[in-house]
């Protein structure tokens, strides 16, 4: 007998540890109400390596090879070398830990997300690096990863939950709600190497050990001269959720945003109220939007990919608003192309955990073909379609008649022509993409959709 | 209906249950969903592209399991041969080199495989809730399978998915005191028209036995698994 179909047998181990773990709930709610303390020095010092450390420590090494290795790690030195300045800023002077190579990497990931390896490589996705507003809150994320791997969290995390029956099935449950395609590469990857680490890094550590990182992050970024509030924006950011993703399992260990919004703001009191220039200039928006358009363009293209339309809309405006040129103007019209027939955001009712787990088990059974041509049967569904094609061809002309128009857009435009049925319209626009970017990559699928339109018309 | 002739009936569906999943648990099973194109002879593989494959196989100890990155990494390119292997000996298909598709130091190139990748890996969930829908022509990765650039006289990709368990000894011997999942490795091969993405072959053949040593019933599995696919003649 194999697990051909294993949610049935997921469920069981679920209801089954709810029962075990009946009696969390309490040490939990006790824990709540404990008082901010100070935070503890930089370095877990008295930490000695085991065997079991160690073998973690090889699956992070071999887990860096992977995401490498499986084109998840974005190619882009300046970003790469954008993360490395913030992190080695955050990392106190002359520190050495043993085992810890810091490396800072922009991941290929459109789901807001960022995790530490205990080998001391830092990952934040490209999804992340597109929704925060500045610096100071890509301070904040580094700054917390950084505490993870200076007092060892993944190692211990790592001990204790070998000692803990529930963790396999914790994974199963992670397992039945993780995205597929490009959203869920990393996680895939991640399970495959190194299953435990897997847990820690991308849904969190323990409760005791997020908290750790948040306070200790915000006593990193003051001492960098970053201000320490943005820590808290960034946490409120987070709690965006365009998609209905965010599904709370049982396990749910560590601290709600809300919690540790609360926690986090009481910590800061009076520590962010001193504000230097160099602080102020490390909230500045446009200054990191500069740093940063590339990779936030290429992050539209993933989001696009992954079917994640409204995030793409939400970003893509941002993007045009700081900068109105033909490759972001592009960017937006290819959004809401993407949202077709979508409503650009969520109701109330569609964001209880409920409704995104429903959400989640439809979006198995139906490809997004299927689930366009479903709304598109309905009253709803036609009008967004309607109002987002005017506003995708809208975008695409604005895109054409900026100062250095990208040829793309006529590819786009063409596209969006063709679904709407005007062949020749469309065939026009592939053949300017063609003519003006005659060394594309796609030159033969655009190619060949000519030739297929042209044979329609004849 | 009686009683008795309701207890009869559920000891006999029970009795045949059992013997389902007793054969189950000892035979390779698979199933082989053809496109109607293929079953019709419109369309025909002769030449593939096999990109490369993802089997990850853990070891299930009493702790929780563990990752064999390693040995996924010998497995998955073992995997791909013998894909290559079984498709030209059974099926005189012919395997183009997949190097065009993964070129070393273009990142943009290395991008469109990776994607085209996870675009599988989005699409796998759904052809496996109805797998039969294969049968029906219902699913297809779009004509963006051009963007990958292969070889001229493709016609079509192998995407190769598998996992897989193997079990430590107290494992095994807890399992035999109290039952489990026995260790097995299970593949899931989809093969896409390489000029408008539709899926036109999906198999998923599954066996029992330590997937990193089982090398002939990997072989049995994968022939048993295209055995539905017409072979090239001529």
């Amino acid at each position: 007998m194999f697990p051909r179909k294993p949610t049935n047998l997921i469920v069981a181990a679920l209801y089954f540890c709810i029962v075990l773990t009946s009696v969390g709930p309490v040490a939990v709610a006790q824990k709540k109400t404990a008082p901010v303390e100070a935070t503890p020095p930089p370095l877990s010092e008295e930490f000695k390596f085991g065997g079991v450390d160690l073998e973690v420590l090889q699956q992070a090494d071999l887990l860096d090879v992977r995401l490498e290795r499986d084109g998840l790690v974005l190619a882009d030195e300046s970003a790469n070398a954008y993360l490395r300045r913030i992190g080695q800023s955050l990392i106190p002077r002359g520190l050495k830990i043993e085992r810890v190579s810091w490396r800072f990497r922009a991941l290929r990931d459109p789901q807001p997300n960022a995790f530490a390896l205990p080998n001391g490589s830092i990952y934040v996705t490209t999804g992340l690096m597109t929704l925060i507003d500045n610096e100071s809150q890509l301070a904040a994320i580094i700054a917390h990863e950084l505490t993870h791997v200076m007092r060892r969290h993944t190692y211990v995390h790592n001990r204790s939950n070998r000692k803990k029956f529930l963790t396999m099935n914790v994974m199963s449950a992670i397992g039945a709600y993780a995205p597929g395609g490009l959203v869920g590469a990393v996680i895939t990857v991640v399970t495959t190497v190194a299953p435990f680490i897997m847990i820690a890094t991308i849904y969190g550590y323990s409760r005791d050990l997020e908290r750790e990182a948040d306070l200790k992050g915000i006593d990193m970024m003051i001492s960098a001269e970053y201000p320490p509030e943005e820590m808290v924006n960034v946490m409120k950011l987070l709690d965006k959720d365009f998609e209905g993703e965010n599904i709370r399992l049982f396990y749910n260990d560590h601290p709600s945003l809300d919690e540790r919004i609360k926690y986090l703001s009481s910590y800061l009191g009076a520590r962010a109220d001193r504000v230097t220039p160099q602080m102020e200039l490390n909230r500045e928006r446009k200054l990191y939007f500069g740093k940063v358009e590339s990779v936030m363009r290429h992050d539209l293209q993933l989001a696009i990919n992954a079917g994640r339309a409204r995030s793409a809309v939400y970003l893509a405006q941002r993007l045009v608003d700081f900068h109105d040129d033909s490759e972001n103007l592009f960017w937006l019209a290819e959004s809401y192309r993407a949202l077709g027939p979508r409503a650009p955001q969520l109701a109330e009712k569609e964001l209880t955990n409920s409704a995104k787990k429903d959400a989640a088990k439809k979006s198995l059974k139906r490809t997004a073909e299927e689930e366009e041509r479903e709304l598109l049967a309905t009253p709803a569904g036609k009008e967004n379609w309607q109002r987002h094609q005017q506003l995708a061809e809208q975008m695409y002309r604005r895109a054409l008649s900026a100062e250095t128009p990208t040829p793309v857009a006529h590819r786009g435009l063409g596209m969006l022509y063709e679904k709407l049925g005007r062949g020749s319209d469309a065939a026009a626009e592939y053949e300017k993409y063609l003519e003006q970017s005659p060394a594309a990559i796609d030159r033969e699928r655009i190619q060949r959709r000519i030739e297929a339109l042209k044979e329609k018309l004849k | 209906m009686s009683a008795r002739s309701i207890v009869l009936k559920m000891k006999a569906i029970m009795f045949a249950l059992v013997v389902v999943l007793a054969v189950l648990g000892s035979h390779q099973v698979q199933a082989q969903f053809l496109h109607p194109k293929i079953k019709s002879k419109e369309t025909t593989i002769r030449r593939v592209v096999v990109l490369p494959a993802k089997v990850n196989v853990v070891r299930d100890s009493m702790k929780g399991p563990e990752g064999m990155a390693a040995e996924s990494d010998e497995l998955s390119a073992r995997v791909e041969t013998m894909v290559a292997e079984v498709l030209s000996k059974q099926k005189h298909v012919t395997t183009l080199p997949a190097t065009a598709a993964s070129a070393e130091g273009d990142a943009q190139q290395k991008y469109n495989v990776a994607d085209f990748q996870n675009k599988f890996d989005d699409l796998l969930p759904k052809i496996m809730k109805k797998r039969s829908d294969v049968k029906k022509g219902r699913f297809s990765m779009g004509d963006e399978v051009l963007n990958l650039n292969l070889e001229k006289g493709a016609d079509a990709v192998v995407f190769i998915r598998g996992d897989g368990k193997k079990l430590t000894s107290g494992k095994t011997a807890f399992k035999l005191l109290v039952g489990g999942t026995p260790a097995y490795l299970r593949l899931q091969i989809g093969i896409v028209d390489a000029r408008n993405g539709e899926v036109l072959l999906y198999t998923d053949p599954i066996f029992p036995g330590d997937p990193t040593t089982a090398v002939d019933r990997l072989r049995k599995a994968l022939e048993k698994g295209f055995k539905k696919l017409p072979e090239v003649k001529g």
